[in-house]
């Protein structure tokens, strides 16, 4: 397994106007679950591409560690891929298809079955090993799809193009924890690419948030929560995503319309955005804060006897949405409580240290 | 799933109908002569099976279905490989794939008589291009006097007229062979016999059965363009089923043994297909089948 | 993509291949363009004297351009009537099933297997039973027997490439079969209609043995009044040639007119 490393990667189709990705600095280390997490159109199949070797880059360098594979084409890369289908030989076995990377490389009989026997062993397929891959359930056939990734053993990285598509939402997640068992026991450089944020944050040690063909933010999946490095990231997370509210600083606190929300220290005056998570807030009828008018309550689930679910409430013109006891009616006159400690603000889309600093 | 609904059979009403007039009426005509003799439209005399045994028995007969199944088995085997390779070469996309398509076609479209009358004028050793530029190398060719020659420039002409069928459908079916397989053969280190054997060829299998069947159907069948280009000839060294059937009924009006004859030959021709079909279906069991191992 | 244009071999096997389909076609171009006495003289592979009389005799003589007219009616009609009727045919066979339906596929499969020539007398006699003989309709009629089955199951292949779940669409929102079929169902089937028409028109224009055998003097097609040139004055190779020239171009106008769906048919693989 490799370290995978981008610096200032760009793509651009022949004959575009625009780079479908620019400015991509990105670095894994061997080893790391990782996952691109974006929506369609936002550059992640091309990233995918870059890195099989399908498409070159038109700037920056891509390397496997150290050893620059840029120019290199994909079947010298030792990169697998599983695709969004699975992609099987019509007329082989799932042992057949298994070995078939490692005789295309030299591998003996023997021991390309003996390795295929192993791997299929790892991901539960022993059973199946004569039968014709093709013609197995889809979850199996998934399954096989990664088996054959991971059979070299001096693989650099496995592509995983979201892989899930195919099979039923019911065993989505058995298929999912097979494939994090299986990276975890033979120490996997993946990248899995997702649209569904709760398979990346579920699947990976680290998310990068692909957007516009750029990277925003890399993180681990509690610090894209909790800390998104951009307002974008805030709202793409999250379900419902982080409440972002126009708002001003004056005079040392956060100013939403005419109201005050929090202080704000160390940032200079002038317009920003407030981000919180719905359940780092709460709209109460008695408590101090901003004055909010409670548009609808939705209840999601009970806990403790009481029911919990989330709150959308007006301030000012600009939605609130909380996750809390819902205690309120629709017309009720509330104050909107945050914990500022976690407040994040933004500044042209970017998060500004302060307050986090802050809080320290 | 397919529902249950005889209502269906509405839908195919009209199909039936048609097939049936063209089909059904005129093979009982040739059924029922092949078990008459028939003196004129009026005179005839119920004989059994005697037509069919003088058929079978007949040296013409089978020296003709020879021929002809050494000609549909020599047409296949050029054929489908060569439709194969041009129709990997073809551009997938953009405006040039319409028009290769369209320079594909052309030779299909020709009416057959006309394809007999082309290579009859690009072949014949005095006028044409071919027959005069072979001579003048120094070989001595010469279609309508060698039976060698005659074969040659028969497939030739069979090649230039039907490969384009067989481009065509194999292009139709590497078309449809998702990107992903490609790439993913590619990733496993495959080689390009490898990604033809695994890759392209599963993928093609069933527009093979069909540019097969047809090929084979209609090579079974030809008429028009050796009746034009050869004849028959030299002596009937080109002379195939239909051109011996069309002389018997239309050239000498031996009704009953010309329809025993169609019997037959037709039976050879549905025999052979079914046998193409199950062999091509057979082989897809044995080399993956769940038992197959 | 750069694994498609590796897996590619050079084009040299395209462009032979198109040679060898051109140069015959090319030398029934010269010998079109020259006068008998230049074809039957010293051969020359650019002809030096070029003539446009042999196309003048065909222009000039209603023999030749009339059978034009009666080969494209009869055509035109056969395809008409075998997509009409494959259509909704078709459209059973992808989408129900019924009594007997295997067995009626592989019938009329078996039609397409029967030689013309077997049938050449039984046709003959049938036509001119029922007064059909000699028009149009009677070729078409018999044409049918290979180019319904054709249709029927290349039809067959596009609309089982329809998802079901559109037929069940439209029963939802209320629309009638009619409108279902023909503004819904049929634009997503275009190319395997282009492709059906590719075919029905291919068959039915090149076949000689049924359109000699059904049509008389009235209705006399342009295939057979080129083998009856052949016959009648010996060796006009130049006017043959020259209509010969002039029975490609139907074809090649029907295929340059569909090539865009007949692309995007083929593309789809389910011929």
């Amino acid at each position: 397994m490799a370290e995978i490393r981008l610096d200032d990667v760009a793509h651009r189709y022949p004959g575009a106007a625009a780079d479908t990705l620019s400015g991509v600095n990105l670095v894994i280390p061997a080893g790391e679950a990782h996952a691109l997490l974006g929506g369609s159109g936002a550059g992640k199949t091309t990233l995918v591409n870059l890195l099989s070797g399908l498409q070159p880059p038109s700037a920056g360098t891509l390397s496997f560690d150290g050893v620059d594979v840029g120019s290199l084409p994909p079947r010298d890369r030792r990169v697998a891929q599983v695709f969004q289908f699975p992609v099987l030989y019509q007329s082989m076995t799932v042992a057949e298809v298994l070995a078939f990377p490692l005789r295309n490389r030299g591998w003996k009989r023997a021991a390309a079955r003996e390795r295929a026997r192993d791997i299929a062993g790892r991901l539960d397929l022993t059973r199946w090993l004569d039968a014709r891959a093709a013609a197995l359930p889809l979850f199996q056939q998934q399954l096989v799809g990664i088996g054959r990734a991971l059979v070299r053993p001096d693989i650099a990285l496995v592509l995983l193009d979201e892989p899930l598509t195919a099979v039923e939402p019911a065993t989505k997640w058995q298929l999912r924890r097979a494939i994090r068992d299986v990276q975890r026991e033979l120490g996997a450089t993946m990248v899995y690419v997702t649209h569904d944020q709760t398979e990346a944050m579920t699947f990976a040690d680290r998310i990068s948030v692909v957007h516009d063909g750029r990277i925003l933010q890399t993180d681990t999946p509690e610090a894209l929560y909790n800390r998104p490095a951009h307002e974008h990231v805030a709202h793409f997370i999250g379900s419902p995503g982080m409440n972002l509210l126009q708002a001003t600083v004056a005079g040392g606190t956060f100013r939403v319309g005419d109201q005050t929300v929090a202080a704000a220290r160390d940032l200079g005056d002038g317009p920003c955005t407030l981000g919180f998570r719905p359940e780092w807030a709460a709209l109460d009828r008695d408590g101090a804060g901003p004055v909010a008018t409670v548009r609808g309550a939705r209840v999601l689930g009970v806990e403790a006897h009481r029911p919990v679910g989330i709150v959308t409430a007006d301030l000012g013109g600009q939605t609130v949405r909380t996750r809390q006891i819902i205690d309120v009616e629709p017309g009720d006159r509330v104050a909107l409580r945050v914990d500022p400690a976690r407040l994040v603000a933004f500044r042209d889309g970017v998060r500004v240290a302060t307050v986090e600093a802050a809080r320290a | 799933m397919r529902r249950w609904d005889n209502r269906a059979w509405l839908g195919v009403l009209p199909v039936v109908l048609i097939v049936a007039f063209s089909a059904v009426v005129p093979l009982m005509t040739v059924v029922n002569y092949s078990v008459q003799d028939i003196f004129d439209l009026n005179n005839r005399l119920f004989v059994g099976f005697e037509w069919y045994r003088d058929t079978l028995r007949d040296p013409r007969f089978l020296e003709a279905l020879l021929r002809q199944l050494g000609f549909s088995a020599l047409v296949l085997a050029i054929e489908i490989p060569l439709g194969i390779l041009v129709a990997r070469n073809l551009p997938r996309r953009g405006a040039s794939a319409g028009v290769w398509l369209v320079v594909l076609a052309i030779p299909l479209l020709i009416p057959w008589n006309v394809v007999g009358t082309i290579w009859q004028m690009f072949a014949r050793p005095d006028i044409g291009l071919l027959g005069a530029g072979v001579n003048a190398l120094g070989l001595d060719f010469n279609f309508t006097a060698d039976p060698v020659d005659a074969w040659i420039v028969l497939l030739m002409m069979d090649v230039w007229h039907w490969t384009s069928l067989v481009a065509l459908l194999a292009y139709a079916g590497l078309a449809a062979i998702p990107e992903p397989y490609y790439q993913a053969a590619e990733l496993d280190g495959a080689g390009r016999w490898q990604v033809f054997r695994h890759v392209e060829l599963p993928g093609l299998k069933p527009v093979l059965l069909i540019a097969g069947l047809l090929r084979l159907m209609d090579s079974l069948m030809i008429y028009t363009e050796p009746f034009v280009l050869t004849g028959g000839g030299p002596g009937s060294s080109t002379t195939f089923l239909s051109q011996h059937l069309t002389t018997m009924a239309v050239g000498q009006f031996d009704l009953g043994p010309a329809a025993a004859f169609s019997v037959l030959y037709f039976l050879v021709i549905l025999l052979l297909c079914w046998l193409f079909y199950t062999a091509v279906m057979r082989s897809e069991d044995v080399e993956g089948g769940p038992g197959g191992h | 993509m750069g694994t498609e244009a590796k897996r590619r071999q050079p084009r040299w096997l395209l462009y032979g291949y198109c040679l060898y389909l051109a140069l015959p076609i090319y030398w029934l171009a010269t010998m079109a363009l020259q006068s008998n006495q230049d074809i039957v003289g010293d051969l020359e592979i650019v002809p030096s004297r070029l003539t446009l009389a042999n196309f003048a005799e065909i222009v000039g003589n209603p023999v030749w351009y009339s059978a034009f007219g009666h080969s494209l009616s009869y055509v035109i009609l056969n395809t008409l009537i075998s997509v009409t009727v494959a259509l909704p045919a078709a459209y059973a066979f992808s989408r129900y099933r019924f009594v007997g339906d295997k067995h009626l596929f592989f019938w009329l499969l078996t039609n397409r297997m029967a030689p013309p020539a077997v049938f050449l007398l039984p046709f003959f006699q049938l036509y001119s039973a029922i007064g059909l003989f000699d028009t149009p309709l009677a070729v078409a009629l018999a044409h049918c027997l290979f180019t319904v089955p054709l249709a029927v199951w290349i039809l067959e292949g596009f609309m089982s490439g329809v998802p079901r779940s559109l037929d069940e669409m439209a029963r939802i929102d209320g629309h009638g079969l009619g409108y279902f079929f023909f503004r819904l169902f049929l634009p997503n089937i275009r190319g395997g209609i282009a492709v059906t028409v590719f075919f029905c028109f291919m068959f039915s224009w090149v076949e000689l043995l049924l359109a000699r055998t059904l049509t008389g003097s009235e209705t006399k097609p342009i295939v057979v009044v080129m083998t009856r040139t052949v016959s009648a004055s010996g060796l006009d190779w130049g006017v043959l040639a020259a209509a010969g020239l002039l029975t490609i171009l139907p074809g090649v106008a029907v295929v340059w007119f569909v090539r865009r769906d007949l692309v995007k048919g083929f593309a789809l693989g389910r011929v």
